[in-house]
């Protein structure tokens, strides 16, 4: 049938099928602003274009049902400010508000919440704070915590009715001087008005800053991100926002059954479908052993995965692919594959995998043992680490407190699903252009399963719409490319949502046992944590991500006294192979699974001692100059080397932190617990202290190259992999410092295998620290090379002579002590045309001995209904000391978002399968994340700290907020009513529940 | 697999091809529900060439043509007070764009809190051929029998009534585990809704007064458990709830805790 509709203001007509969504339409045509989030309940909202002025989802209505209509996508609005001779209307008013604002991370949703906005904004151009958030209320953000693109539509709101607002620069707010006496600030949001007026101004976080920063250009300040222009745009820079002509569409047969050995599988007729380039099953493809973990050489876990196999392992585990010529061909040939399986015992419980006569799930011969991994026992990796005595601390305790703790499989939820899309070049090389967090490991670790060798494979990451871990898996390329080699033709393939919940990885669930020696005076004497962890079917991360568990969480409580000199700590862990769905990396990297146990356990500890407990937790905690406890004992699989901790910024932390939630006020305020009217409700503060790490010592690597140009500009050439961080534009200030340029003299390219140095990738916190220092010191060379040019310039032109060393770089010059001053762009033309030519770039790497952790204190404040058990969170403070922030906007982003997603790990997210091992959680309605106009207030503060392994001082950011919200609710809950709980996602019938047994005693 | 798409433009047009034995034919309102896919083959009819999307102010009543869609229904002013709130947890303000009521009573379940506001209200659904009124009471536990060639046209609503609502779920707009209705008129009519389980709502009281609500309300999920919440809290939530909102002072605009300040 054929449709006409008016799209950004042009009559388009165009031939549909009567099942054609909109979205699938629109994305057809090339409006690729308008992006497709794997859901099919249209609740991301990330497809969401303007129907008639109002904003609908396009993947949830008809492209038949919009004929006759107007829809306007984001490619009507705003143009890039700079396009030579051509004079533009430059960005809107709402997208330079989102540029300016921060209010864009990955920007894969950017797009439907400008579009959202312009929306509201042309109906209501005074909203308050609570109607941008209800309209918002469609869009899901997993980056933001929605904070920054609300304070982002009323910046724009006041610009769009005339009013003055100040530049991003001077908006922060100091920190107020009642701070410091501890004066009640928590009224300071009550009217409707204070808020909207918070809102607009408090777009920085405030930042107790070292005297370092001050004297800086670019680092520590909120410059605007660098990608931040075509992301607002909406211009066509994720993975599939490309057109290949014969490019086909992949679909994977996953399976039904949690267990079973594939007896036959008969794919003729798929194969004779019309439409149908290849089906591939186990038979047809080599059977190369690999790990899908996106790690370094060598692989810190188990071999034990093929890209087809003749054994599936949980439900959703791969059986056969299909290109096609659409994906309706696609999917109607996966249910032509006839497939009998042959059942096999399923194992569920972790528990019972390591029971002796329990199905082995990995039988195969070509399996890989990494350390402990014992197949034959369902074991995938096993710890057992103690450090000093642990027994003799036991033995000196005047108490001994045990508890048993459990945390849940939770999914990262990036809105851009996993995807993918492979081809040959005209040089037969294989180009894979994927949404990952590791490109070069990618390359290295798919070289073998597709007998190519990697120097005939090209990674390409574009923008990635989000990854949390979940990407740092090398989780679909293949099939893309095994169906790329099979015809010949480029292939796409990308999950659905529901395919992410059944076949992407998770967070390991987790239970964990505590045992704690103190002293009646706090001291703690002894701290044993025993963990079992369930893998599901495949050993990814396995090792490393539950050595972490123990590493970060445990190592934060030393002892005091003499027990600080020589702690007494162990960790045990078993991490078994069960037939749920393989976990993996998510952000947090099991420190979060670590801190429910540790930071619960530290509560119930201090109040059966009678002590407060945020002094019991700095009683016993690291302090700077002491050594971290497990760096002699484990470094993921490879040899530990001792390291000491320079800055603990946890005391000042625990300081603002306090001052900011009203911490003192409101527990000496009884009256403060109940809210009048409602004798049901009360009201309760937790606290949690944690700390993280930066990197992982002695093993990973950045890299990083800056070359010169003709009008002083630079190209820095990353391997570092911005997933939505804001890396690019923070490493971008790093090289602009250093260069004494703008940062919009520094143009960015990263994460190309072909062009870019080599980098890790995006995990374990190390982009801003490792990546970063190899920035500066290739930034450094160049900085000397322009020196040495600009004083035989100087020189040149007559006077005094100068040396190199005198000149100072700065505002786009070089400039010598008495003034006397060259541009860059002098010094670029001279080197590339005029004098003793040269081409002016560097390369340069860095890796780390040690991997100073960031450390945060963290509160929740809640109300609890104690008749339902219904918990509302009310509000989070997150003090941290991250070292230098680097950019504070971007920085208390990542904040922001990474605290929304601790609250749903707290509050309300799990994965949950039933006894044949089928998943209840197959979309994000029943999997709920956070929305706009269901969120806490949130609040940040930056303590820096000088970390001195650093040029810059910096430490971690990104992964820390998710470890301490869910033990703060959970004490906070404790605090309100009484409840004791020991697993999480606190829910209303979980509380209840813990409510009954508080009250029998 | 949609294979037809028709666009009528009267409501015997509309009729005429639902009443169709050969393709299966649905009524499609936002598309919200339909525009999923499914693998068997059927046909479609978009009503929003009908001219069905109007709100009319009657003398005690709201009548709301089925394709007005749910922020149409949120922003109107006469609206009943409580309603509001329930609309915006029901879905984010896109989905609300595009749902439309008639969709909302044939498709929603449950775990719905517009289904559950709509029972307790006792909504009159207007049925077109003949202008047949039903009570959705009387209809939803036979919805999936529905015979071809019916359209829902309109929805009647009381509105100088006392709706009340209360909900737990996890988090504030998540879908609730257990939610209660209730809707008191001027003569001392009273009836209570349960939602946040199973296939539909379900009534639990209709009578003058509320003696013994809370504890019909208990009985009526005694047996409600799933993989979301045990039967035993269901019961004991639903009672509690029950007794909340038949208890509360109705002129505090501040109850329904757990619904964030403004939202509604």
């Amino acid at each position: 049938m054929n449709i006409v509709i008016t799209i950004n203001k042009e009559v388009k007509s165009y031939k549909v099928s009567p099942n054609d969504t909109l979205l699938t339409v629109l994305r057809r045509e090339g409006y690729f602003g308008v992006k497709f989030g794997g859901c099919q309940h249209g609740e991301c909202g990330a497809c969401t274009v303007l129907l008639d002025g109002k904003p609908i989802n396009s993947c949830a209505i008809l492209a038949a049902q919009a004929d006759g209509h107007v829809i306007e996508t984001i490619e009507a609005y705003g143009e890039n400010p700079e396009q030579g001779w051509k004079k533009t209307k430059g960005l809107s008013a709402i997208q330079k508000a989102f540029v300016e604002s921060g209010a864009i991370q990955c920007g894969f949703c950017t797009p439907a919440m400008v579009l959202v906005a312009q929306g509201l904004l042309e109906n209501n151009p005074n909203p308050t704070e609570q109607e941008v958030r209800e309209a918002l209320s469609g869009i899901l953000c997993r980056c933001t915590g929605y904070l920054k693109p609300v304070q982002a539509i009323m910046r724009a709101a006041r610009i769009i009715r005339g009013e003055e607002v100040l530049p991003i620069s001077e908006e922060g707010i100091p920190l107020p001087p009642e701070w410091m006496e501890g004066r009640k600030i928590y009224l300071e949001m009550e009217s409707q008005e204070d808020t909207r007026k918070l809102t607009q101004t408090r777009i920085t976080p405030r930042i107790l800053v070292t005297p370092q920063t001050q004297k800086w250009s670019h680092v520590g300040k909120p410059e605007p991100k660098v990608d931040g222009i075509k992301l607002v745009q909406g211009k066509p820079a994720f993975t599939t926002d490309i057109e290949m002509r014969g490019m086909l569409v992949a679909k994977v047969l996953f399976s039904p059954v949690a267990h079973a050995q594939i007896k036959r599988i008969d794919t003729s007729k798929a194969k004779a479908l019309p439409g149908v380039a290849a089906v591939l099953t186990w038979q047809d493809i080599p059977r190369v052993v690999y790990s899908t973990a996106g790690q370094s050489d060598p692989i810190p876990g188990p071999l034990d995965s093929f890209s087809l196999d003749s054994k599936v392992r949980f439900v959703g585990d791969r059986v056969a692919f299909v290109a096609a010529e659409t994906e309706e061909i696609a999917q109607k040939a996966l249910g032509l594959i006839d497939v009998e399986y042959e059942p096999l015992p399923v194992i569920l419980d972790p528990q019972k995998a390591m029971e002796q006569g329990a199905v082995r799930i990995h039988d195969e011969p070509e399996y890989v043992k990494f350390d402990h991994a014992d197949p034959t026992k369902n074991l995938a990796a096993q710890i057992r680490i103690d450090i000093g005595s642990v027994e003799k601390g036991f033995e000196q305790a005047d108490r001994i407190i045990e508890g048993d703790y459990e945390v849940p499989k939770v999914q990262q939820v990036h809105i851009e699903p996993h995807v993918v899309v492979t081809y040959w070049d005209e040089d037969n090389r294989m180009v894979i252009r994927t949404s990952t967090q590791v490109p070069f490991h990618v390359r290295r670790i798919l070289a073998p399963v597709l007998n190519l060798p990697v120097k005939r494979i090209r990674v390409i990451k574009p923008r990635i719409g989000g990854g949390f871990g979940g990407k740092q898996e090398v989780l679909i390329e293949d099939v893309a490319a095994h169906l790329t080699i099979a015809t010949g033709r480029p292939v796409r393939f990308e999950y659905t949502r529901e395919e992410e919940f059944i076949a992407a990885r998770s967070r390991h669930p987790m239970r964990i046992h505590m045992r704690t020696g103190v002293k009646l005076d706090g001291t703690i004497t002894a701290n044993e944590m025993v963990v079992l962890a369930d893998t599901g079917a495949y050993g990814c991360h396995a090792l490393t991500v539950t050595g972490n568990t123990g590493h970060k969480s445990m190592a934060l409580y030393v002892g005091d006294g003499e027990y600080r000199k020589s702690p007494n700590i162990r960790f045990y862990a078993d991490v078994v192979y069960t037939n749920h769905p393989p976990a993996g990396a998510f952000r947090g990297y099991g420190v979060p699974q670590g801190y429910w146990a540790v930071e619960r356990q530290m509560e119930r500890i201090a109040r059966d001692l009678g002590i407060d407990p945020i002094e019991f937790r700095l009683k016993n905690a690291l302090h700077p100059g002491e050594l971290h406890p497990f760096s002699t004992s484990w470094s993921e699989g490879r040899e530990p080397k001792p390291e000491v901790i320079h800055t603990v910024g946890l005391e000042e932390c625990v300081r603002h932190g306090k001052a900011a939630i009203g911490w003192d006020q409101k527990q000496m305020d009884p009256s403060w617990r109940d809210i009048p009217g409602y004798p049901h409700l009360k009201k309760g503060l937790g606290v949690a202290l944690v700390m993280q790490g930066t990197a992982i010592p002695y093993l990973d690597m950045g890299g990083a190259s800056i070359k010169m140009n003709d009008d002083g500009s630079f190209n820095l050439l990353i391997g570092a992999t911005d997933l939505g961080t804001g890396s690019d534009t923070v490493l971008a200030q790093m090289a602009a410092e250093v260069l004494g340029v703008t940062i919009d003299d520094i143009l960015v390219y990263s994460s190309d295998t072909d062009f870019t140095p080599f980098d890790k990738g995006a995990y374990a916190s190390s982009t801003t620290y490792v990546s970063g220092a190899a920035v500066v010191r290739a930034a450094q060379q160049v900085a000397e090379r322009l020196k040495i040019r600009a004083a035989r310039m100087i020189n040149d032109s007559g006077g005094n002579p100068i040396k190199p060393e005198d000149i100072t770089l700065r505002e786009r010059n070089a400039t010598s002590p008495d003034g006397r001053s060259v541009t860059l762009a002098e010094i670029g033309y001279d080197s590339l045309h005029h004098t003793d030519q040269e081409q002016i770039m560097a390369v340069a790497s860095f890796y780390s001995p040690v991997s100073p952790p960031p450390f945060a204190a963290q509160f929740a404040e809640v109300t609890v209904d104690i008749e339902t058990g219904q918990v509302i969170v009310d509000k989070l403070v997150m003090a941290v000391d991250s070292g230098v922030i680097v950019n504070p906007v971007t920085a208390s982003g990542q904040i922001e978002g990474g605290m929304t997603q601790a609250l749903g790990y707290a509050v309300c997210e799990e994965m949950v399968y039933d006894e044949k091992g089928a998943a209840r959680e197959r979309n994000l309605v029943d999997y709920h994340i956070y929305r706009s106009n269901e969120m806490p207030e949130l609040e940040v503060i930056f303590v820096e700290t000088f970390e001195p392994s650093h040029p810059f001082g910096v430490k971690a950011v990104a992964e820390i907020p998710m470890d301490g919200v869910a033990p703060a609710v959970g004490n906070a809950i404790l605090d309100a009513c009484g409840a004791d709980l020991h697993i999480i996602p606190t829910t209303p019938e979980r509380i209840w529940s813990a409510l009954r047994i508080a009250r029998k005693g | 697999m949609i294979n037809e798409y028709h666009r009528p433009e009267t409501i015997g047009a509309a009729i005429d091809l639902l009443a169709r034995k050969e393709p299966v034919t649905i009524p499609l309102g936002g598309g919200t529900k339909i525009s999923q896919r499914t693998k068997q083959e059927f046909a479609v009819v978009d009503l929003q060439g009908l001219g069905l999307n109007h709100i009319k102010l009657l003398e005690n009543q709201l009548e709301i043509d089925s394709s007005v869609n749910l922020e149409q229904l949120c922003n109107y002013p006469d609206l009943v007070p409580g309603l509001k709130n329930v609309i915006t947890h029901q879905a984010g303000q896109n989905l609300r764009q595009m749902a439309t009521m008639g969709g909302a009573v044939a498709a929603l379940d449950g775990k719905s809190p517009i289904l559950t506001a709509l029972l307790a209200l006792d909504t009159q659904l207007i049925w077109e051929p003949g202008e047949i009124i039903t009570s959705i009471g009387d209809w939803l536990p036979v919805r999936h029998k529905q015979k071809p060639g019916l359209l829902i046209v309109k929805l009647r609503i009381p509105r100088q009534v006392d709706f009340r609502y209360e909900a737990v779920a996890r988090t504030p707009m998540d879908f609730p585990l257990v939610c209660v209705a209730a809707v008191i008129w001027p003569s001392g009519r009273t009836r209570v809704t349960l939602g946040g389980f199973g296939a539909e709502p379900i009534l639990v009281f209709d009578g003058v007064g509320k003696e013994g609500a809370e504890i019909v309300a208990g009985s009526a999920f005694s047996k409600a458990g799933d993989e979301w919440a045990s039967s035993e809290y269901r019961s004991e939530i639903a009672q509690v709830l029950t007794k909340r909102i038949l208890s509360f002072d109705s002129t505090d605009p501040s109850r329904s805790w757990g619904v964030k300040d403004g939202a509604g």
